[in-house]
């Protein structure tokens, strides 16, 4: 307890410091981007700059917003990459499914999603925890499986027209999806709260630096596992979503949504090998990285060149993450 | 603290007991994963599980895997992982596809082909080596950025036919009621471990995988083995990829989707690991990919669903990693 209490009352300044301010960096360098971004375009075609663009971006940013926080925990925690989300993804979108069918009302199919995202976490962490092996690989290959399983199980799902989660998936509110306000929501109060509460500064020394956590009295299983439930539970909150606005999905919808979620969280700053990051960002990053597809189409390219840009943007941003910790580590 | 100091001391001493070596090495335990998966073959579905017809099948199928995983476990030796594979493979077809029906020849479309390959190879190799890049995530970014190039390749309809009968009855030669180039392939596997473990170039690839401070220590460049590994994996995927394009007549926008996590799997299961340089060998990954293939085959002749395969293959790659920990491998946490 004393232990804890000496990392949680007397956080060193410095590092706090130069948090601050890469985030700040990373920050002002994703608004410069972003904004080139919107001036190019609309200075290219200015019916870019209406309603309907904006309406556009923040529905693709909700459920990839969603699921950027899960990515975020696992890599701030030291867990690397969850590869497993889409595999979650369809698991907790084929229980929503399945709720709504059965005519249950919109909080029980809510809660049965978030509940299944945790326990797809949890198993993840069960075999990571007790069979110490890497996450990367575990995930790679629950994902394999999950997948798998999930053609034996369905071919295809959709929530049945009219109900609540469908309902919900088409309204809109304060001109924006209804789907956009929830991710908002979370993705503030997590950014509020992780560095500023007990659990969340365990989760960034942790990730930080393993054997000082360790020295500090912080079990790294109950961390391992807290943080692989907790972002199974963002993983079922984003089944929400996607189940609520896709049309008929099948187990592998979700896999082309897997990379755009860890460029968000590489361009937030969020540091995949872990101790690092402001969860603030993916505001910026997500939204950046939403607003390309429609950026392009008013560009006049086709919807294939759309990977181009992400994958060059990916290259460029771990270049840079990476050229940052080379400095930092002389 | 709880490190496992008494095996992983003892591990240092294996020279002195080469068999016992063998026998709890990686190539060991992929060897018994594959006689075993024989086995089940042969009693389940019966002496056709063996016929050179089959085996053709299985063969003919394993050609791109085998050459592209030969030369991708370079880099995983080395300790960097090449995501861009998959992708590689898939632009390395659209583009020689392309050239094909432009009327190219197909000696200067394969050349054209492979180096623009290795151009993508050495945009890994900058980031990576570089500018100290993550390199899951880098080449994550570049298989995304491969798979945009190469639908834009194949434009509006998806796919290019471009049929060169010479080029396809070399493909389909047969010796021996064998496919050729699956011969090949072997024979490149062969090569492969000849070069991993009886050369100064081999010996430089496992040290900087197994410790790249240690290696730069002793005098070898990192840099240059990382750099050199990236590139041989990005020429192996350019050289899968226009066999793909001979063996189809055609490319199209599902050529090389996935073949990434196929392979890695199967080179895991196999004895590689894409988390640590330094460990595995071409033979190991070798008959990592005919186990696959053995059982996916064993699955489709009892006209099982193929979704059993995925699940089969995830829960090897799981039990491989756990032996590979077992030996020796670094634990998590």
């Amino acid at each position: 307890m004393s232990a804890d209490q000496a990392l949680e009352t007397a956080p060193p300044a410095a590092p706090v410091k130069v948090r601050f301010g890469g985030s700040l960096g990373t920050g002002l360098m994703l608004v410069a981007v972003w904004a080139a971004l919107i001036v190019a375009t609309t200075l290219h075609r200015p019916d870019f700059f209406t309603a309907q663009t904006l309406l556009a971006v923040a529905f693709t940013m909700s459920i990839v917003g969603v699921l950027a926080i899960g990515q975020g925990i696992i890599g701030m925690s030291g867990g690397f990459i969850d590869l497993s989300q889409p595999a979650g993804l369809i698991t907790a979108s084929l229980v929503a499914v399945r709720l709504s069918e059965a005519g249950l009302p919109f909080p029980v199919v809510i809660l049965g999603a978030i509940l299944t995202g945790m326990v797809w976490g949890g198993f993840n962490a069960l075999i990571i925890v007790f069979a110490r092996l890497n996450p990367v690989i575990v995930t790679l290959a629950t994902n394999f499986i999950g997948l798998a399983a999930l053609y034996l199980v369905f071919q295809q799902a959709q929530v049945p027209l009219g109900s609540d989660i469908y309902s919900f998936g088409r309204a809109t509110w304060l001109g924006l999806p209804a789907i956009f306000w929830p991710m908002l929501a979370l993705v503030l109060i997590v950014g509020y709260l992780v560095p500023r509460t007990r659990y969340g500064r365990r989760m960034i020394a942790v990730g930080g630096n393993r054997a000082a956590a360790k020295a500090r009295g912080i079990s790294l299983k109950v961390t391992r596992f807290a943080t692989f439930i907790v972002a199974g539970g963002f993983v079922g909150f984003a089944a929400v979503l996607f189940a609520g606005t896709a049309g008929p999905f099948n187990p592998s919808s979700a896999s082309p949504i897997q990379l755009n979620i860890i460029a968000g969280v590489i361009l937030a700053g969020i540091s995949l090998s872990g101790g690092r990051g402001n969860f603030w960002m993916l505001l910026l990053s997500v939204g950046f990285l939403s607003t390309i597809p429609t950026s392009l189409v008013f560009f006049g390219l086709s919807s294939d060149t759309q990977s181009i840009f992400q994958g060059i943007i990916l290259i460029i941003a771990v270049s840079i993450d990476g050229y940052r910790a080379l400095r930092r580590t002389p | 603290m709880t490190d496992t100091a008494a095996p992983s001391g003892q591990a240092y001493v294996v020279p002195h007991h080469p068999v016992r070596d063998f026998l709890t090495g990686s190539v060991a335990s992929i060897g018994i994963t594959f006689i075993l998966v024989l086995a089940v073959g042969l009693f389940w579905a019966g002496p056709k599980f063996l016929s050179f017809g089959n085996i053709s099948i299985i063969g003919t199928f394993l050609i791109v895997p085998l050459i592209v995983g030969a030369f991708a476990g370079f880099a995983l030796l080395s300790g960097v992982v090449d995501l861009s594979i998959g992708s590689m493979v898939g632009f390395s077809s659209a583009l020689f596809a392309l050239l094909l029906s432009l009327g190219w020849d197909p000696w200067s479309a394969t050349a054209v082909t492979l180096v623009l390959c290795l151009a993508f190879g050495a945009i890994n190799a900058t980031a990576i080596v570089g500018f100290g890049a993550e390199p899951i995530a880098a080449t994550l970014g570049m298989l995304v950025a491969l798979r945009g190039i190469t639908w834009v390749l194949l434009g509006p309809q998806g796919n290019i036919f471009a049929f060169n009968i010479d080029l396809f009855n070399l493909v389909s030669t047969t010796v021996f009621g064998l496919p050729l180039f699956f011969l090949l392939a072997i024979a490149l596997t062969l090569l492969a471990t000849l070069v991993v473990t009886r050369t100064r170039l081999g010996r430089h690839v496992q040290a900087v995988g197994g410790d790249d401070k240690a290696a730069a220590r002793a005098g070898i460049s990192v840099r240059r083995v990382r750099v050199a590994a990236l590139l041989l994996s990005a020429f192996g995927a350019g050289i899968g990829g226009i066999i793909f394009a001979g063996q189809l007549g055609s490319a199209a926008r599902a050529t090389g989707v996935g073949l990434e996590f196929q392979i890695y799997a199967a080179l895991m299961i196999g004895g590689y690991s894409i988390l640590r340089g330094g460990v595995g060998n071409p033979v190991g990954g070798a008959l990592g990919l005919l186990a696959v293939a053995g059982v996916s085959n064993i699955l489709d002749l009892q006209a099982i669903s193929p979704y059993y395969v995925n699940i089969i293959v995830g829960l090897l790659l799981l039990a491989a990693v756990l032996l590979d920990r077992l030996r020796g491998g670094d634990a998590f946490e």
